[in-house]
């Protein structure tokens, strides 16, 4: 008994060390999403009122930049309505068709925390569960993609960055077809790495990249970012080396979508499974 | 005693937010992330009890990881620094050692000495968090560089406060 007190006493500071270490590796391996996105909420008071306002100001300060993307997008879009009505008009007749009902459905959010120089990066948004918001929904902004949900609250959910080092997107080069893995090598916030595109497809440097609905998570065909660069190394398969569309450091808005029908897809392939 | 409670829980909040509003903005690179929150480790006084050490270091920790989104990185990695403190200031020590009571400050020891102090702490800190952040061996080197371009970039700014601190 007295040996045991004796070894305690002597060791208690190896001991109570090892029991705060083995806290923070648990918490830092179990890497809850969602209990970051709750810890979030609750001390919204602290944290979030900070946030906020560093976000406000920066909002602030970039009003001009986000006034001249608004107008960019709407005459984007203004063109592509164009396009769709005059097709529209050689036709005869309407049917309202429920086949083709709306497959992805969109929804605006602010970000209110952000970061670019870690090798992890995630992002919150000022939306969640009360929004509809939920895990694995896309997240689109700035012109490309810019991460997937991980974790709602109530009102905010985390969300994991392109710029992450787990993130993988599958995505393809628009003008061959040719798909591959796309993901972050922590080096350069504005440029990704394309894997597996063989080597006797053809790269171009200025090639689009843009996602290609595999995953039931992004839209087809959102456009990642342009080839600037690619390698040949030893093995069978390119690097390519491409310069995202959006930038992360000026990330402001986004839109979240959900994909209406990601559950029959889902199950349809469990099935065949 | 309940003056220096009183004067290291400033210094805690001031590093706390200097850290959270001032150095997380920062984006110099993806490969220099100054933690100067590290600081208060630094300053605790040096007749400290261990276990004490390692919770402030621990609560210290929690608080940025809370503030930064990262579960358990920062805790880990400041418990690991005030656990290896110290031996730091033991092999460290001034010739005729410590008087009671002493803090760990630049003005008591000189430069040269908080210069040294810091560097190791710093440079322990900093590997274990960077280590657990990319959680992976693969582009050891890399880590590596972006673990000694921080900590010197920690260890300026600590050398810059402390320096201002000294005046008072």
């Amino acid at each position: 008994m007295r040996s045991l007190l004796n070894f305690l006493e002597r060791y208690s500071n190896l001991i109570i060390f090892l029991i705060l270490e083995g806290i923070a590796i648990y918490f830092l391996s179990t890497r809850n999403y969602y209990h970051n996105a709750r810890a979030v909420n609750s001390i919204r008071w602290l944290a979030y009122g900070f946030e906020e306002r560093i976000t406000n100001t920066r909002n602030y300060i970039n009003l001009r930049d986000i006034n001249a993307n608004l107008a960019a997008e709407n005459t984007a879009l203004r063109n592509s309505i164009n396009r769709l009505v005059r097709n529209n008009t050689s036709t005869f007749y309407s049917v309202s068709d429920t086949v083709y009902q709306q497959q992805y459905q969109y929804t605006t959010a602010r970000l209110t925390s952000n970061s670019v120089n870690r090798q992890k990066n995630f992002f919150t948004i000022n939306k969640g569960i009360r929004h509809g918001i939920t895990n694995d929904m896309a997240i689109i902004g700035g012109g490309g993609i810019a991460g997937v949900v991980v974790g709602c609250s109530e009102n905010f959910s985390v969300a994991m960055s392109l710029l992450n080092l787990d993130f993988r997107v599958s995505a393809r080069i628009k003008s061959n077809g040719y798909f591959g893995s796309l993901s972050w090598d922590g080096r350069d916030y504005r440029t990704t790495i394309l894997s597996d595109i063989p080597q006797h497809v053809t790269v171009n440097i200025g090639d689009t990249i843009e996602t290609t609905g595999y995953s039931a998570i992004f839209p087809e065909g959102v456009t990642i970012g342009t080839v600037t660069g690619f390698e040949k190394p030893g093995s069978d398969f390119y690097i390519i080396y491409v310069q995202l569309v959006t930038d992360f450091r000026k990330l402001q808005f986004v839109d979240v979508v959900a994909n209406k029908r990601k559950t029959e897809l889902i199950e349809l392939e469990e099935k065949i499974e | 005693m309940i003056n220096s409670v009183i004067r290291y829980t400033v210094i805690f909040i001031l590093l706390v937010l200097l850290q959270i509003l001032l150095f997380n903005n920062i984006q110099f690179s993806g490969y220099v992330n100054p933690y100067v929150y590290i600081m208060f480790i630094l300053l605790l006084p040096v007749e400290i009890p261990s276990w004490l050490l390692l919770i402030l270091a621990f609560f210290t920790g929690m608080t940025i990881d809370i503030f930064s989104g990262t579960p358990g990185m920062h805790s880990s990695a400041s418990v690991l620094a005030a656990f290896i403190r110290p031996s730091v200031l033991r092999s460290n020590s001034p010739r005729d050692g410590f008087e009671p009571g002493a803090q760990p400050s630049m003005l008591a020891y000189g430069f040269r000495w908080f210069l040294i102090y810091a560097t190791l702490v710093v440079l322990v800190h900093h590997t274990a968090l960077f280590y657990l952040e990319v959680f992976r061996l693969a582009d050891f080197f890399r880590t590596l560089l972006r673990v000694l371009l921080s900590s010197v970039f920690t260890v300026t700014f600590v050398l810059i406060i402390e320096y201002y601190r000294k005046g008072r």
